[in-house]
């Protein structure tokens, strides 16, 4: 007798930082050298929730809460690495990275390399990013091209939850250095309230997304809008305007800036012509001029139009009116949009 | 005084032997190709060069109370620091020659040297390996075992935040790590008492609720005494310690330096001052004759010889291997497929 | 359906030392139509600065969501209705 297979629909969801948090717990349940440090994450939880009620089950020792001392704990993590364990060392704030970035750039993410492939740094670099909650500049940054820039780590960024699980199980049992940036705004914090989208149905069991593989959120065929984090939510909201118009949009969600999927950003542009890309980074130096450079260089003659939403090369400002000039918003995504048909 | 054996002398005065022999002998290597116009990139062995003759008894003290699981990170004047953990001096040599089959295949050279057989690492920021030293016995700690871990660094390298941060962290976890000062007086050309107060910079310990004690003069065998204290703690799970060590800095701070901004009787100092020919007085007084001492002599030297031989014969790396070893995982990382799951659509 | 065979979804617990008697719906974390088991968390709700998780008190059907997202309730108002399996 012909068994039938039914394919179980997953209909739990979760937020993102449930997600990011039910992978950490499996990870850590699994494997004794797996273990969380940052400040705050052990009775409060972690600031964006990213260690959540780990505490309770995992006690101090593995939720190691650490002083206000990035150089020392970023760089114990890279020690601690180097001898076999798995730390997952958070950045409560990326913009924090510049007090230790000594210990992630040329420490974490290069000994593998200096070292001819013999050593290896098999930690997590975890960091809350973004902003649109006036936080200002010195707290709101994303940073996604800094840190794609410096070569020696993969960097990722999720923006859904059934993406954060994936990639976190990948990120803790990959032998190399992860930074995994999750966006504040995406993570489902009572008091920082998250848009439609980033809560998603999420597997009960583990399973992996592997890196540089990016994601089609949307398919369409006039315009191609490559982004991440927090943007892609924006964009399919601006997709769903732009379908009102007549115009079909497809967006593809990068999930991974290092390694970097090009091909499926290529595809994509060579159907549709027009490639948009958004950014919650600066402008100047960084993920929209990465992008179309890649594409350019691929695939020129498939380019019709470009367009680069992202950040202009200012600090991010405080009052209200400012901070939201400076962010792109869903109708910038839109403009820009109508500006390639 | 806890006794040292005469075994234990004799194998620190070959470590410093050994170690005084080949900076000297890199020292011939290094200028080759490079004069008359000293052109840094030229010759066989490329770049900068940090020799650390005259710091030998800084290495060899502490590292006679060290096994191959204690993990050690040194600066960028670490060959010393390398023979005494037990370094592989072959490939070593042939990775500061640039070579493929050196111990980074060419990739680090003489300020990036690792050796994970020993637990040894060193790197070119100062201060940098202390934090990845406070990891290294983190990591003891939370897995049970005895190793400790040891961070080496200089004088000028204690005001660094990455040496304050580290001195606390491993006093508030209670990690078994000690810090190795090396006072050479000398950061590059900025004298000691320029750019700090403090006279003793183990006193920096103090303000950590940390022991801290200060060798004064480069003498093995007080370093041994000092390090015995200190790893013993470190084992026995009573915390960190700092040592600092005085020095001598024989040479420039890096080769091609003119030090002329050195008095001369600052110097002249430094060359009277050996703590190998000190050593050797002490294996005399303890019964070691002229002979077995030159013995040693001899051994370090062929040793030396030895392995500069060896990695001059290496080959050069393959210019495409520039583009290895970035990652020890596939880029994908454990994974390269998808999972293929549907998940409820939604219904408002 | 009978409405006698329906579940209530309530704040089991009110927390401690929470002054206030109203809250705020934060998240859903199945939707209307979908199953759940019983103990697993249906929604989770914020009581002045304190978030807690509500549990399904059953397993069951999330038949309907009275209080959805960002919602404000008092306690002992019925968030839900399940209907158990």
């Amino acid at each position: 007798m012909a068994q039938q297979e039914k394919r179980e629909v997953i209909e739990r969801e979760l937020t993102m930082s449930r997600a990011m948090v039910e992978a950490i717990a499996t990870e850590m349940r699994d494997n004794e050298e797996v273990f969380y440090m940052g400040e705050d994450v052990a009775d409060y939880g972690g600031i964006f929730d990213s260690t959540e009620g780990l505490l309770d089950e995992f006690g101090y020792d593995r939720i190691m809460d650490v002083p206000i001392s990035e150089t020392a704990y970023l760089g114990a993590a890279v020690g601690a690495a180097q001898e076999g364990m798995r730390p997952i060392a958070e950045l409560m704030f990326v913009d924090f990275f510049g007090v230790a970035m000594d210990q992630i750039y040329n420490q974490m993410a290069k000994n593998t390399y200096m070292s001819g492939g013999n050593v290896s740094v098999p930690m997590v670099l975890t960091a809350a990013v973004g902003g649109t909650y006036n936080d200002a500049a010195q707290h709101s940054q994303t940073l996604y091209g800094t840190f794609a820039h410096v070569p020696g780590m993969k960097v990722v960024v999720p923006s859904t939850a059934y993406d954060a699980k994936g990639l976190m199980h990948n990120a803790i049992r990959d032998d190399d250095p992860v930074v995994y940036m999750f966006h504040k705004r995406l993570m489902g914090i009572g008091w920082l309230p998250a848009p439609k989208g980033p809560k998603t149905p999420v597997p009960e069991e583990d399973y992996t997304i592997p890196f540089g593989s990016a994601d089609l959120k949307r398919e369409g065929d006039d315009v191609t809008i490559v982004t991440l984090g927090l943007h892609v939510h924006r964009a399919l909201d601006a997709a769903e305007s732009l379908a009102d118009d007549g115009v079909d949009a497809e967006v593809v969600d990068l999930r991974s800036l290092v390694p970097l999927d090009t091909d499926t950003i290529v595809e994509s542009v060579e159907k549709t012509g027009n490639l948009v890309v958004v950014d919650e980074d600066y402008r100047s130096y960084g993920v929209t001029g990465e992008i179309v450079a890649s594409v350019a260089d691929e695939s020129l003659g498939a380019l019709d139009a470009v367009e680069r939403v992202a950040l202009p090369d200012v600090p991010i400002p405080y009052s209200r009116p400012l901070e939201q000039e400076v962010v792109p918003d869903a109708e910038d995504i839109e403009a820009a949009v109508q500006r390639t048909q | 005084m806890v006794g040292v054996s005469t075994t234990q002398m004799k194998s620190m005065f070959e470590d410093m032997v050994t170690a005084r022999h080949y900076e000297e002998r890199l020292q011939e290597e290094y200028l080759e190709g490079k004069q008359p116009a000293f052109d840094i990139s030229a010759g066989p062995i490329p770049g900068e060069l940090h020799l650390a003759a005259g710091h030998e008894a800084a290495g060899a003290g502490v590292c006679a109370h060290l096994r191959d699981d204690d993990t050690v990170t040194a600066p960028h004047r670490p060959h010393h620091v390398a023979i005494a953990k037990g370094v592989d001096l072959k490939r070593m040599t042939a990775e500061i020659f640039g070579r493929e089959t050196g111990l980074g295949k060419g990739k680090g050279g003489h300020m990036h040297l690792f050796d994970p057989d020993v637990n040894f690492a060193c790197s070119g920021i100062i201060a940098e390996g202390c934090p990845p030293a406070a990891g290294a016995g983190l990591a003891a700690k939370k897995r049970n075992t005895d190793s400790v871990a040891v961070a080496y660094l200089g004088e000028g390298a204690i005001d660094q935040g990455a040496f304050l941060e580290s001195l606390n962290f491993a006093a508030v976890h209670d990690l078994p790590v000690v810090f190795v000062i090396e006072d050479n007086d000398w950061a590059i050309s900025m004298p000691k008492e320029r750019v700090t107060d403090v006279e003793n910079g183990a006193q920096r310990a103090a303000g950590f609720e940390l022991p801290g004690v200060r060798v004064d003069h480069d003498d093995a065998l007080a370093v041994y005494d000092a390090a015995e204290e200190a790893v013993g703690r470190a084992r026995d799970r009573n915390g960190p310690t700092v040592i600092e060590v005085q020095v001598h800095r024989r040479m420039g701070h890096f080769m091609g330096d003119p030090e002329s901004y050195r008095p001369e009787e600052d110097q002249a100092a430094a060359q009277a001052r050996d703590s190998i020919e000190r050593l050797a007085d002490d294996l005399r007084s303890h019964g070691v004759d002229d002979d077995t001492i030159e013995e040693l002599r001899e051994s370090a030297h062929e040793r030396v010889e030895e392995a500069i031989e060896w990695a001059k014969d290496q080959p050069q790396p393959d210019p495409e291997d520039a583009h290895e070893d970035m990652f020890v995982n596939p880029p994908s990382g454990v994974t390269d497929t998808e999972p293929d799951y549907e998940l409820a659509g939604g219904d408002d | 359906m009978a409405d006698t065979d329906r579940v209530a979804v309530t704040v089991a617990e009110w927390p401690d030392d929470a002054d206030s008697d109203e809250g705020v719906v934060v998240n859903w974390f199945i939707r209307e139509g979908r199953s759940i088991d019983e103990g697993k968390s249906l929604c989770e709700v914020q009581v002045e600065k304190v978030s807690l998780d509500v549990l399904a008190p059953v397993s069951g059907t999330l038949v309907e969501v009275v209080c959805g997202e960002d919602d404000e309730f008092a306690r002992g108002d019925t968030l839900a209705w399940m209907e158990p399996a």
